[in-house]
């Protein structure tokens, strides 16, 4: 079959081809930058009037996000800081945003030093193909500014029927981390089922369901708090949080989850340190 | 005119060779008409010979059959994920399952090279291959399919595999999975953990389950299926779970991301898997589906993503990243299309119709694709779901009113109809790609 082309080195074309491949990639890097009147927090009310005047520093944040979800209903997002701060200083609040949802702020978080390590993760409903967006504030008032576009597909194949759904908080769940040394960071997971019902949503005979969400989260130490989540309907349904804890001492983590009718779920785990 | 005039820097003894071999054409058979009269239509190279690949390779041919195509893949029989889950449950041979390569080679005129692929450089259009040589192309076409991100999961990799089979590659790793099945005890637990998204065949995992079950049923009535799931909502959910009911009873339990179902860490020794929040699971036959990416050649191309999959321009499926490489099949980014066999085929056809157009300088015809994708959950239980897809403002979009589910709770003739039309899809398919006979 001589017909067939194989290679041969002497015909290699390598080096212009590669110069035009070069060039194509500073021309999306260049594209990848919008300029600085476009960012997405600025277009965005809800982040702007958090930002006032402020002008955030875009380095140092970042969110973690799948480029394209098959699944709109719960997204995972992680968000993390690993910028430069003052000494002493740390991140006490991040703000997450979700551009084009119905309501645009997801959940806000509040941090202490006993973080440890700013990284949270948690899962989000996006409601279409849109910009979610991080805001990190210090506690010597340092501004950080992040975004991400997430493709929502509805694919044919993972048609959503919904599992059973318990109408209030049950089945509290804590992972805490074992073994750790005084002050090293350790990953916190919990896992709560609540439906989280927007308030949005519409039964089968078309009554709208009411607004039925976890509102508060928070977490302490022998007493005090280290670490807050305020969420609202654009966390997924059985919000789930994961968080890094650096306690300086052994004792008792208290978990606790509010909802908007009132009724909280509490846990408690002891967390020894070697 | 000759085969190479598109193309700059080439010396002048590849030419006379060129030459050479367009002349011995006439000698060669009826297979490739355009090339008599001295007009080279380009030379497209295809890994892969699945579904995407095998597909592409013979729409290129009947397209223009002057286009020299080439076909690499390193089986001579390639086993279909479809219907390997009817294996597991004993409904099929292997055999059954197997196709190759004749129709191809001997109907349309593709060599088909039995080698791995090894790496690709797209800078000078070539593949090396793991014969050594060398091929050049004026497109490449990628369809590798999957490969496991291995230790993505704790504990799990190769090694594990050989104790807790994937079987998310049909070959060895089924027959494997098939022979613990056939072992375990009565009363045993067939635990399989489910992949979070992105992964290939949504409803996979589900009509395995399934057929596992129909297994159990019949040859050991004691023992139970626990899917341990990093998802809250699976592919037909509602229709698997309304069958499983009617058929199972409480044989399959399913276990869901905010039910604790997301594992976090293997023991393939033991058998033993262990949950995000602590649950320990003990198996008898263990099947891990696990995090998955674009086929291994994609990433040595340079056309993947962070993601690990490959985005390509939605209208040719030619690479985001990469000219000249069209990626098909799994390793693609194409949402909402999922990644199944039947729409490598559909995306395939279109990528055909496109390389056609680009080397003769027309513009791509605009694209469409449709998939079905058919599960059963017993052998006379059959469940679909199916679309139709365009592109939209840039993007893959389901059209919208086409396609749609299986109705919920129809009669036992509706359920029997569609097995027997998802054995009929089967065998249209394969007749489609490979030509094997019905």
């Amino acid at each position: 079959m001589p017909s067939f082309r194989f290679a041969s080195h002497a015909s290699r074309r390598g080096p212009l081809r590669s110069l035009v491949h070069a060039a194509a990639g500073l021309a999306l890097a260049a594209l990848a930058m919008p300029a600085l009147a476009n960012e997405p927090w600025q277009r965005l009310d809800a982040a702007q009037s958090l930002l006032g005047d402020s002008e955030p520093q875009t380095q140092g944040l970042t969110l973690d996000l799948p480029h394209v979800s098959e699944d709109g209903s719960s997204v995972p997002l992680t968000v993390i800081f690993d910028g430069e701060l003052d000494e002493g200083d740390y991140i006490e609040r991040i703000d997450l945003f979700a551009n084009a949802n119905p309501s645009p702020s997801i959940a806000t978080f509040h941090l202490t030093p006993l973080g440890g390590k700013t990284e949270i993760s948690t899962r989000v409903r996006l409601n279409e193909t849109q910009q979610v967006i991080a805001i990190a504030t210090s506690q010597q008032g340092e501004r950080f500014a992040t975004a991400r576009e997430v493709r929502i597909t509805v694919s044919g194949c993972l048609v959503r029927n919904g599992g059973e759904m318990p109408d209030s908080l049950s089945n509290p769940r804590v992972s805490i981390p074992s073994g750790l040394a005084a002050g090293e960071p350790g990953e916190v997971r919990t896992l709560i089922n609540h439906p989280m019902e927007t308030g949005l949503r519409e039964d089968d005979d078309g009554n709208v369901v009411p607004r039925h969400i976890v509102e508060r989260f928070s977490v302490s130490l022998n007493g005090d708090t280290v670490f807050e989540a305020e969420l609202r309907q654009s966390v997924s349904a059985n919000p789930y949080l994961r968080f890094f804890l650096a306690p300086q001492e052994s004792g008792e983590v208290e978990f606790t989850w509010q909802d908007d009718s009132g009724e909280t779920a509490r846990h408690v785990a002891e967390l020894d340190i070697t | 005119m000759t085969q190479h005039s598109s193309r700059p820097g080439l010396n002048r003894r590849q030419l006379i060779k060129g030459l050479g071999a367009a002349s011995l054409l006439p000698l060669v058979g009826g297979i490739t008409p355009f090339a008599i009269g001295g007009q080279h239509a380009g030379q497209v190279v295809v890994i892969g010979g699945g579904f995407g690949g095998a597909t592409a390779a013979k729409y290129l041919k009947r397209t223009n059959p002057a286009i020299e195509v080439i076909l690499v893949e390193p089986a001579e029989a390639f086993y279909t994920c479809p219907f390997s889950n009817l294996h597991l449950g004993g409904l099929r041979s292997m055999h059954d399952i197997a196709h190759g390569y004749d129709e191809l080679q001997d109907r349309y005129g593709v060599r088909v090279i039995h080698a791995m692929a090894e790496d690709i450089d797209a800078a000078t259009r070539t593949v090396r291959l793991s014969t050594g040589s060398e091929l050049e192309y004026d497109r490449l076409v990628l369809s590798p399919g999957i490969d496991i991100r291995w230790n993505a999961l704790e504990g799990y990799d190769e090694k594990a595999a050989e104790k807790a089979p994937h079987a998310w590659k049909a070959g060895p790793q089924t027959e494997l999975l098939r022979s613990q099945l056939e072992a375990m005890e009565d009363g045993g637990t067939f635990v399989m953990v489910a992949p979070a998204n992105p992964f290939r065949c949504p409803p996979g995992p589900y009509e395995r389950a399934s057929l596992v079950a129909n297994y159990l049923a019949q040859y050991k009535p004691k023992s139970k299926v626990l899917i341990l799931d990093a998802k809250d909502n699976f592919s037909k959910q509602g229709l698997f779970m309304e069958g499983w009911e009617r058929l199972y009873g409480d044989r399959i339990e399913w276990v869901g991301l905010s039910g604790d179902g997301r594992v976090t860490r293997v023991d393939a020794d033991r058998l033993e898997v262990e949950t995000e929040f602590g649950t320990v699971h003990q198996a008898d036959v263990l099947n891990v589906i696990p995090p998955q990416k674009a086929g291994w050649i994609a990433e040595r191309a340079g056309v993947t993503d962070d993601s690990g999959w490959v985005p390509v321009k939605p209208d040719t499926f030619e690479s985001q990243q990469a000219e000249h490489i069209y990626v098909i099949g799994d390793a693609s980014v194409a949402a909402p299309m999922p990644k199944s066999g039947f729409c490598a085929n559909a995306q395939a056809k279109v990528v055909a119709a496109a390389i056609a157009a680009s080397l003769e300088s027309r513009p791509a015809p605009e694209a469409y694709w449709t998939n079905t994708c058919y599960s059963l959950v017993g052998p006379k239980y059959g469940i679909s779901v199916a679309g139709v897809y365009r592109v939209r403002d840039g993007v893959i979009a389901e059209v919208e009113g086409s396609g749609g589910v299986s109705p919920a709770n129809a009669p036992e003739t509706t359920r029997a109809l569609e097995a027997e039309y998802a054995v009929g899809w089967y065998n249209a398919i394969c007749q489609d790609t490979w030509g094997t006979p019905v």
